[in-house]
């Protein structure tokens, strides 16, 4: 019987897209431990679909899309991320050492993404579960129609924080531009902070000292209200 | 007593008066169901078939053949979309309508050889299930998206925008937030839901190439991408979603149905399907993509002559949305007293945002459900296909085509200036020719006149 690989390397600067992806869904499917993507170059759609556990290791920046719409997946990208890194991510854990473009998680379900500096505009954009860390800024509209899950931004926040936001929480150590519509900060409990500290620590973040927690309102999303105000600011 | 006739003004209607006051109680704009109830609007009503006479043959309609069947996606995918009729019941999400309506289409789809599609929320699992073929959405809202789910389905469409309502996302009204709804799109049970109108990843068409490129990896090349966009500026729009990638290209006229929507929306934003059929076909034609990319028309599509009409006009295949929930018991007289509860009458309903559909079918009551018996509302949608399958048959045969697909602008002629200015097709009783009495090259005068 011929015994599973342990890893797996590709070379993206001589293999064509939809073979770079084949293989990381056959050894994923085989049950080989991790697969090593070599020269990622930016490209695009690197890791997606994939629905088989396995470990991803980028050596290097990644362009849109990189472990989206996978179930059970790890990743490390040693490097930058373009958008929508872990777009769709149902369970598994991305981290990435650098920073992270706009859409960063958006639609995620459920495991963990982190991203060690900071994100573009719409981080965590309708979210739908799991954990979005940030160890630096996040952009404008950031948890945008977030539903569930929670986010935990080390540094500051752009404009329309968490707009128009269904549940979940946003965690926020700096400045806030602006919070976003149906939006509001509450007290956050020692205990609260303590779990996100230990949670960050574990991803060797150092964690800030305070945190601002955010939660929806429960103003909007109830059309039978006569406020004007609401219905002028988001319908 | 002069005063005392009594004269309705043609500027303060009825309508007009009664909206008003009814926004003077609510505070806010009108919401509801159905789709525009403008009386105005250009419509493949105008238009009419030329059929053979002397100048071509028409088919023996008992004997010779008129085929149906469109594929999508032939040499581009490893599965492409085979229709036997070139209708497919258009997107119309689990919430919108019910489980029940849900198994009713997809069992009458199948018979019929043709597509269903989930609209927003997700697959229902009943729906997967009855559906042969079955399309998937990818909305802004990304409710009850997996890479599961994509993987089971048949075609995979991309939403920018709908026809009732574009430019804007998705309402559904608290009361139709069941728990089943609620779990599917991950919301709190019995929220008023609006969906965004952008999609959370991508914003241009540049960034949509790429977008397809993920769908068709996560999919392995196997099924057909569509992208829908609600009419607006077709021309672009088409020429855009076409250099994307697209395999099919969806155009939703502005008669396009709703859940729910502002009012005023539906009456005022898009333009009306027979415009757009005309501009879709027009740009993929200008680009030389229209044998690669295929043209899906939907809006206020209700029978045979309207998807002939539309498919003459350059679509391949039309989608219904709907007209097929009427063929399922919307707005027929049954249950009256509820309707008079919601203050109106079976033909008029429009109250699908309620969630209180007296005939069991834009509704997630369960007593209300219990009205549509999925197997027996089948037999009426697959009546329904079956009649609008033959009806266009009728058309094509009659204009001498041996196949649904063959017909073409040259077989309409239009009714109304507006129309001919509209579609390009010549109004009845000129043709391409100019009348006898307008040539005058046959006038001795005129010729005298120019030679001296």
């Amino acid at each position: 019987m011929e015994s599973v690989k342990e890893a797996v390397f590709i070379d993206c600067e001589v293999t064509p897209l939809q073979e770079i992806n084949e293989q990381i869904a056959e050894a994923a499917k085989q049950g080989v431990k991790e697969v090593i993507i070599e020269n990622p170059q930016a490209r695009h759609n690197l890791g997606v679909g994939i629905t088989n556990p396995i470990n991803l290791i980028y050596k290097g920046d990644v362009g849109y899309y990189a472990v989206s719409l996978c179930d059970y997946v790890t990743a490390k990208v040693e490097g930058n991320a373009g958008w929508a890194i872990g777009e769709n991510l149902m369970h598994g854990e991305i981290v990435v050492e650098g920073n992270a473009a706009s859409s960063t998680a958006a639609s995620m379900r459920g495991g963990t993404v982190v991203v060690k500096g900071s994100v573009g505009a719409r981080a965590g954009i309708g979210l739908k579960g799991g954990t979005l860390i940030v160890g630096g800024n996040v952009g404008y509209m950031t948890g945008f129609m977030m539903q569930k899950g929670k986010m935990i931004i080390c540094g500051n926040a752009g404009k329309a924080l968490g707009d128009s936001m269904y549940a979940g929480e946003i965690y926020v150590a700096g400045e806030i531009s602006e919070l976003g519509n149906g939006t509001e900060i509450v007290e956050l409990l020692d205990e609260e902070y303590m779990e996100i500290k230990a949670l960050l620590e574990s991803y060797g973040i150092k964690a800030p000292p305070a945190f601002k927690k955010i939660i929806c309102n429960g103003m909007l999303h109830n059309f039978n209200k006569k406020e004007f105000g609401i219905w002028k600011t988001i319908l | 007593m002069e005063n005392n006739i009594i004269r309705k003004s043609k500027v303060w209607s009825a309508e007009k008066i009664e909206e008003i006051q009814e926004k003077a109680e609510l505070g806010r704009y009108r919401i509801r169901g159905q789709a525009t109830k403008r009386l105005d609007l250009p419509s493949f009503d105008d238009l009419v078939f030329t059929p053979a006479g002397l100048s071509r043959v028409a088919l023996e309609g008992y004997r010779e053949k008129c085929d149906t069947r469109v594929v999508i996606g032939e040499g581009k995918v490893k599965r492409p979309l085979v229709l036997e009729t070139p209708i497919m019941v258009a997107g119309m999400s689990f919430g919108a309508i019910n489980a029940n309506a849900k198994k009713a289409l997809g069992i009458a789809a199948t018979r019929c050889g043709i597509s269903t599609c989930t609209g927003d929320g997700g697959m229902h699992p009943v729906e997967r299930e009855a559906s042969e073929k079955l399309v998937y959405q990818l909305l802004p809202s990304r409710y009850g998206l997996n890479p599961y789910d994509l993987k089971r389905a048949d075609a995979v469409e991309i939403v920018v925008s709908q026809g009732a309502k574009p430019g804007t996302g998705g309402t559904l009204l608290g009361q139709k937030v069941s728990e089943e709804v609620a779990n599917m799109r991950d919301l709190p049970l019995g929220v008023d839901q609006r969906s965004p109108c952008r999609h959370p990843d991508w914003m241009g068409p540049d960034d949509l190439g790429v977008k397809i490129d993920q769908i068709r990896i996560a999919t392995n090349y196997e099924v057909p991408i569509f992208i829908k966009v609600g009419a607006g500026r077709v021309y672009d729009d088409v020429k855009l979603a076409a250099k994307a990638g697209a395999d099919a290209i969806v155009i939703d006229g502005m008669e396009g149905g709703t859940a729910a929507s502002p009012e005023i929306q539906l009456d005022h934003t898009g333009i009306p399907t027979v415009a757009a059929v005309v501009e879709a076909a027009e740009a993929l034609h200008e680009i030389g993509m229209k044998d690669e990319v295929k043209l899906i028309i939907g809006g206020g599509i209700a029978n045979g002559a309207d998807a002939a009409k539309a498919i003459a006009l350059g679509a391949d295949v039309v989608y219904i949305g709907t007209a097929m929930l009427v063929a399922l018991n919307c707005n027929k007289s049954l249950y009256v007293e509820d309707y008079k509860e919601l203050g109106t009458i079976p033909s008029a309903c429009h109250h699908c945002h309620t969630g209180k559909c007296p005939v069991g079918i834009a509704t997630q009551d369960p007593e209300l459900m219990k009205r549509l018996d999925p197997e027996e509302a089948a037999d009426r949608a697959e009546n329904y296909i079956n009649s609008i399958t033959m009806e266009m048959q009728i058309f094509a045969r009659s204009c001498g085509k041996s196949k649904v697909g063959d017909l073409d602008p040259t077989d309409l002629r239009s009714l109304t200036m507006n129309t001919s200015m509209i579609t390009g097709v010549p109004i009845v009783g000129m043709g391409s020719r100019k009348p006898y009495w307008a040539r005058y090259e046959h006038s001795t005068e005129t010729k005298e006149l120019v030679t001296k």
